[in-house]
Order: C-alpha cells, then structure tokens, then sequence
C-alpha cells in the first residue's frame, strides 16, 4: 500500500491569536456600558403604546423608568444573535456550495453562539416586560420573533442528534439555517405590519439621543466581541476533537 | 473495444473518513463484475456513485461514454438498479409501477414495453394487481422489470438476493441470464459462490480501497479464496 | 417540447438504449402527479385519517369552549381555531405522504430517472395541497356547522376562502421540504412539527389575521384583510421559492 498523506482538519490558524484580546475586550467594553448605562445616559420615558392599551389589567400609556435600563443590555444581545445566526447562514450556503465538512462545523458554531445569546435575549427581555408592563410575557412583534428565533435554532439541534449519518446531518442542518435566517425577518415584518389587539405594536420614542446611542453601541460592540470569542474557541475545542477522531482513525487501520 | 465504465482515482470523503479511497478499474462492455468485501468496505457507496445517486468527492466516473460529473441526467437514461429495495409503491399495480417509469424515462410505446417486460418475467397475468399482495420473490421479479423499462446499457445490483428463497434465486439467475448480452453489469453481493459464477471480473475492497481487480480467470478459485479470507478477516471495527 | 437526448448516438460508447428520449418536464410533472393521486385514492387511508383527525379536532375545541357564552367575541377566535385545525391536520397528512416514499425505497426509484429534482418536489407538493384542500372542503363546513351557535359571521364570512387557499399553499410547499428532511431522521413525527410550526409562524399570523377579519367583517375588514392577505401571499412567494432551490440539496 501506498504512503498515505495524512489529511487532519485543519486548526489552530490565526484567529486563535485573537481570542483573548477580544474577550477581554468585549469584557471590558460591555462594562463599560453597563456603568454607563446607569450613570451616564439619562433615564428615559418607556415606551408609548399606540394609544392606552390594557395590558395584564393596568391601563398603560407611558411609563418613565429604571427599568428601561435593561434595553442597553436587551439590544446588544438581540443585535449579536441576529448576527451569529446571518454567519451561520452564510456558512451554511458555503458548505451546500462546497460540501467541506470545515464549514458544516462553522454554521453549527455560529447557530450554537445565536442560541446562547437568544436565550440571553429572551430573559432580558421576560424580565424588561415583567418590569415595565407588569406581565410575563406579551405578544408584540419583537418578542415573538425571538421566540421564533430560539424554537428554530432548537430544532435544529434536535436536528441534527437525530440523524446519524454524517453528510446528510450537515446537508439538513444547513438547508434548516438558511430557512431560518429566511424566515426570522419574515416573521418581524409580518408581526409589524399586521396591526392587531393582542399585538400592540410598541413604539420607542423616535430616535435615541446620542448618549443612549452611544451606550447601546459599545455594549454592541462588546457583546460582539464576546460572541467572536466564544466562536473562535469552540470552533478550536471542536477541530481538535475532530483531529483526535482523525488521529484515531488512521491507527485503526494501521493495525 | 470501449470501455463500459471507468472510474479513475475515485474517492468519497467526509471529514476525516473515506468510505471510498481511491479507486481506479476499467470494465469492457458485456462484462460482469462482481464486487466483494467486508461490510464498511465501500461497496455500496461505490455502487451508489456509480448509479448517480451519490456524488464522489474526488475523481471521475465514465459510464457508456457520459461522464458522470457533467452530465449525470444523461447517463441516467443508460442505467438500471435492482437493490434489496424494490422501488415499487404498494398500492399501484404491476403495470401501472412499470407505466410509471416508462413514462418518466420516456419510453417509446410504454404500454407495449411494460407487458412485454411483465411477460418476460414470468407475471404477465399478475400485472393488473397490487404490488402489496406479492411475494417477495415476485416483487423482486417486477423490480427486475423495472430496471430494464429504459433497456439499460448498465444494469447495477446491489445484495439482489437478500430475502430470496432458492427457488427464487433461481428464477432470479435466469431473468440476468435472458438479459445478459450486450450489458455490463456490476453486483454487489456477499454470496461468494453465486458472484463469482456469473462474473467475469472480480473486484475486492477493503476499507475503501481496492484489494484486488481483474479477470475472474487469473486466479484459481482457491487463491481467491484465501484472498477473501484475508480480506474480510481485515475486516472495519 | 421535448428534449432529444444525445444518448443513441454512434460516438458514445457502450449506450445502447434505444427506447427512451427523455421527456419533457411537464410530461413528468404530470406522470408523477398522478401516480400520488392515483396511489392515494385507491386506498384512500390518509385523506380518511385526516379527515377522522379533524373532526375529532372540532370535538375537542368543543369540549374546550362548553364554558364560552355566545357572542360576536367568539368571532374574533373563530378564525384562529380554525387554523389551528389546519395546521394540525397538516402535520398528520405531510409526515404519511413522504412515508409512502420512503417504505420501498421509491424515491431512490425516482431519483435513478432522467429528473429533474425540482420536479420531485412541485409533484409532491401539488398533491399534498390536493390533498389537504380536499380534507378542508370537509373540516371547514363542519367547524362552521358545530359552532354556529356561538354566533354569526358577517357578510364577508365567506371570504375566509381566500387566506385558506393562501396558507394551504404555502403549508403544502414549506411542509413538503421539511417532510422530505424529517422522513430520513429517527423522530420523525415530533421532529416535523418542531420545524414546521416556528418556520410556518408567519403565515400563519397573516392567514389568521385575514381570517378573522373576514368573520368579524366592517372596519375591522377593511382594515386588515388585504394588508393581511399581501403579507401571506409574500410569505408564499419567496417560501416556495426557496424550498424548490434547496430541495435538489435535501432529496440527495
């Protein structure tokens, strides 16, 4: 038999360097912004339904509170799982186009990072309704979209533990991550432009003054850097796991 | 003369693992080739890549003279498969399964050709019932059928006998038998006696890789026995 | 217009069939259309089931709504249990149809003809939607008859057929793929739903929407239901579209 080359995938390049100035980073920036949040920037009016609503009994028009704070926190969050989710989604179509097994593991990383931070979206947003509107939880367009949002990303996880064979569980995983990244804005739009009772569409008082602007953008920015973090060292942990399999392999038919 | 399939440096990978690593043969037209190999071997996949159905990682196919990277539709239209799965939906019957993929291959007079094959077979008068209520040796029969509605150049089987009691597999001899001129043919099979009395080549994979290829005739059975013993005593975990 | 394959001639090795040309796309759109409709109604068991499922729906929301007094309220939920209806009966009907693929290993018998895969999917999606449109004919006058008491639609009721004919286009489309993908997993059923129902989130709002806005008719009417109906109609487009692309991906 031939001399085999022995092809492992491939890890440790260079963005592995990065991973602990950017955790550092998105550490030090998303405190920053949590100082900021409740020194700097002004409390603001919570938002104005359209038109008194009752919700959860009370009747709401406007409400001036602390615990709007909560946004500077609700928004990065929001912005970095939509973000990890448009990655997983741009892998996905790499890896349809291709069939590299490197890109099936991005898009899985990205879709795992999207479900870490829409699970942190989902309880920053619970505990902002339960504090300004006094309920649980309500339909409005936002929330229910990232309630759509977590369902998918779960499923796809389900997903893929219930298929055993290999290039199919990448081929479906990636077919479910572009559909979803279809579906996600569908369903904002949807929930938006339909009005309805049960749905009040919130609106935010137009614009945010620079300083809210420029809380919410560092805690972004922050949040993003922690969510580049956590990717690039999962994806690490999981290539070398997968060079171990290699490994593993080749000495099984060495004997 | 030409070759009826080549398959040059093919290789099926995902990941780390190779189902099929760099296989390489040429088989004249009319040939039967008969691969062996341990389970995990490569042989279905590789059968599988020969029927279009799968598509190779590395390498090239050509069968009847269609690449089949380029223009896999094409080469479709010069195959036949006759697995342990007959392809037949239950409910319809006999003739309507064969009208079915008559139409879909485009055959000319697809009535006529359907109760032709049916007759050929041996289940012309079986044809106006539901496939559901056959036996497993018939069923096998219809699919042998329907392998041949498009008068396939290359007809690929894979474990055709599994579930076939010997009287059946007896038949099922005679049906390839009746059809054997002018086609090549590629089996996969465990039976290491009937594949090696139909063949005329002989392929042996181990872990993806080719063990041995060649005329059937260049080794005396009992070298190939001892060739397969090894093989499959190399056996994947 | 048929394609003439350059299978037969001379300067090709080895091919030697003769009888076959393969045909053209609507020719086997057709052919396979009616093999589905042809399989079905010889033994008609899911159309039977379904129909059985969704009346068993209706006496469930029954009992659900003994304690509701009738009221021009009721219209305002009408319209979204009788999509919940839908998408129930859906689930059953799109996880049996794919089934009838998979038991002998018929798709890989399609998958060996000169198809295009696309055409796979358009086929078995016309007829899921025949199918689910025929089980509709039923379920929605009989929803109608049991809960007629509670109160009357307006004028415009009878335009609720517009979003269901929009909704169970997109169903039968979104729901084929994602039939084809679950077919081939261990969960399958449970699997379907756990996709299905967040990715059909959408249209679903939008056919409730118009839905309702036909039952309770006036302002509310004008308001919504074209608005409503566009949205869905949208969803539809770039849903199917966008199935039909990534299906050659998952039928493999």
């Amino acid at each position: 038999m031939s001399s085999k080359t022995l092809k492992l995938p491939e890890a440790g390049q260079w963005p592995d360097k990065l991973v602990a100035p950017a955790l550092i980073a998105g550490a030090v920036l998303t405190t920053i912004g949590f100082l900021m949040a409740f020194f700097y920037v002004a409390p603001v009016g919570g938002a104005t339904v359209n038109g008194a609503e009752l919700i959860g009994d009370v009747m709401v028009s406007q409400k001036m509170l602390l615990s709007q704070k909560i946004f500077y926190f609700h928004m990065p969050v929001a912005i970095t799982s939509f973000l990890a989710l448009g990655f997983g989604c741009y892998y996905a179509v790499r890896f349809l186009m291709t069939k590299n097994r490197r890109f099936d593991t991005c898009s899985r990383i990205c879709l795992e990072i999207a479900l870490l931070f829409v699970v942190l979206t989902m309880i920053t947003g619970e505990m902002w309704t339960r504090f300004e509107w006094g309920v649980w939880w309500s339909w409005e367009p936002r929330l229910t979209t990232y309630l759509i949002l977590m369902l998918i990303v779960i499923a796809y996880f389900v997903l893929r533990s219930s298929v055993d064979e290999p290039e199919r569980r990448a081929t479906f995983a990636a077919v479910v991550a572009i559909i979803a990244t279809i579906d996600v804005p569908i369903c904002f739009m949807i929930t938006r432009l339909i009005p309805s009772s049960i749905h009040p569409v919130v609106l935010r008082e137009g614009g945010m003054s620079p300083e809210m602007g420029l809380c919410v953008g560092l805690c972004a920015l922050g949040m993003m850097l922690v969510g580049f973090a956590l990717y690039r060292a999962r994806f690490n942990q999981v290539r070398l796991t997968q060079r171990v399999d290699a490994l593993k392999e080749t000495l099984d038919d060495e004997r | 003369m030409n070759p009826a399939i080549t398959v040059e440096h093919l290789t099926k990978s995902f990941g780390g693992r190779k189902a099929v690593d760099n296989v390489s043969f040429t088989l004249p037209e009319g040939a039967f080739l008969s691969v062996f190999g341990p389970n995990g071997a490569g042989k279905t996949t590789l059968l599988r890549m020969l029927a279009t159905l799968a598509r190779p990682t590395e390498g090239a196919i050509t069968l009847a003279g269609i690449n089949l990277k380029e223009e896999p539709e094409q080469a479709r239209e010069a195959i036949g498969l006759i697995s342990h799965n007959p392809m037949l939906y239950p409910d319809l019957t006999a003739e309507e399964n064969l009208l079915l993929y008559a139409k879909l291959y485009g055959v000319r007079d697809p009535q006529k050709r359907v109760v032709e094959l049916l007759d050929a077979v041996g289940l012309k008068h079986r044809r106006l019932d539901r496939v559901r209520t056959f036996s497993r040796g018939m069923t096998q029969r219809v699919s042998i059928a329907r392998a041949l509605v498009n008068d396939p150049s290359v007809v690929l089987l894979d474990e055709p006998y599994s579930g076939l009691d010997p009287h059946a597999m007896r038949i099922f001899d005679e049906l390839i038998d009746s059809v054997r001129e002018n086609r090549t043919f590629v089996m996969v099979s465990h039976d290491l006696d009937k594949g090696l009395a139909l063949a005329s080549h002989v392929l042996v994979l181990a872990r993806g890789r080719v063990v041995h290829f060649g005329e059937k005739d260049q080794m005396s059975p009992d070298e190939f026995a001892d060739l397969y013993r090894t093989t499959v005593g190399m056996g994947v975990s | 217009m048929e394609r003439e394959s350059e299978c037969r001639t001379a300067e090709r090795g080895g091919t030697r069939s003769t009888l076959c040309k393969a045909p053209s796309t609507w020719t086997q759109y057709k052919t396979l259309l009616a093999k589905d409709l042809k399989a079905e109604f010889r033994t008609k068991d899911m159309v039977v089931s379904m129909g059985i499922y969704a009346f068993l729906v209706i006496v469930v929301f029954g009992v659900a709504l003994s304690f509701a007094r009738p009221g021009a309220e009721f219209l305002e939920v009408s319209g979204g249990l009788l999509w919940a209806l839908v998408v129930f009966t859906s689930l059953l009907g799109l996880n049996r149809s794919f089934a009838k693929e998979t038991e002998n290993g018929c798709l890989e018998g399609l998958l060996l003809a000169p198809l295009d895969r696309g055409v796979i999917f358009l086929a078995k999606a016309t007829s899921n939607l025949v199918f689910l449109v025929l089980v509709e004919v039923i379920a929605v006058p009989l929803y109608w008859v049991f809960f007629s008491s509670f109160a009357a639609p307006a004028e415009t009721g009878w335009l609720l057929v517009a979003p269901l004919v929009l909704g169970s286009i997109g169903i039968a489309g979104i729901g084929t793929m994602l039939s084809t993908i679950t077919a081939a997993t261990r969960g399958k059923d449970v699997m379907l739903a756990l996709l299905f129902v967040p990715v059909i989130f959408p249209l679903l709002y939008a056919c409730v929407s118009a839905t309702t806005c036909a039952l309770v008719g006036g302002d509310v009417f004008a308001d919504g239901f074209l608005t409503s109906l566009a949205l869905g109609a949208g969803y539809d487009v770039v849903m199917i579209l966008a199935s039909w692309v990534l299906y050659d991906f998952v039928v493999n």
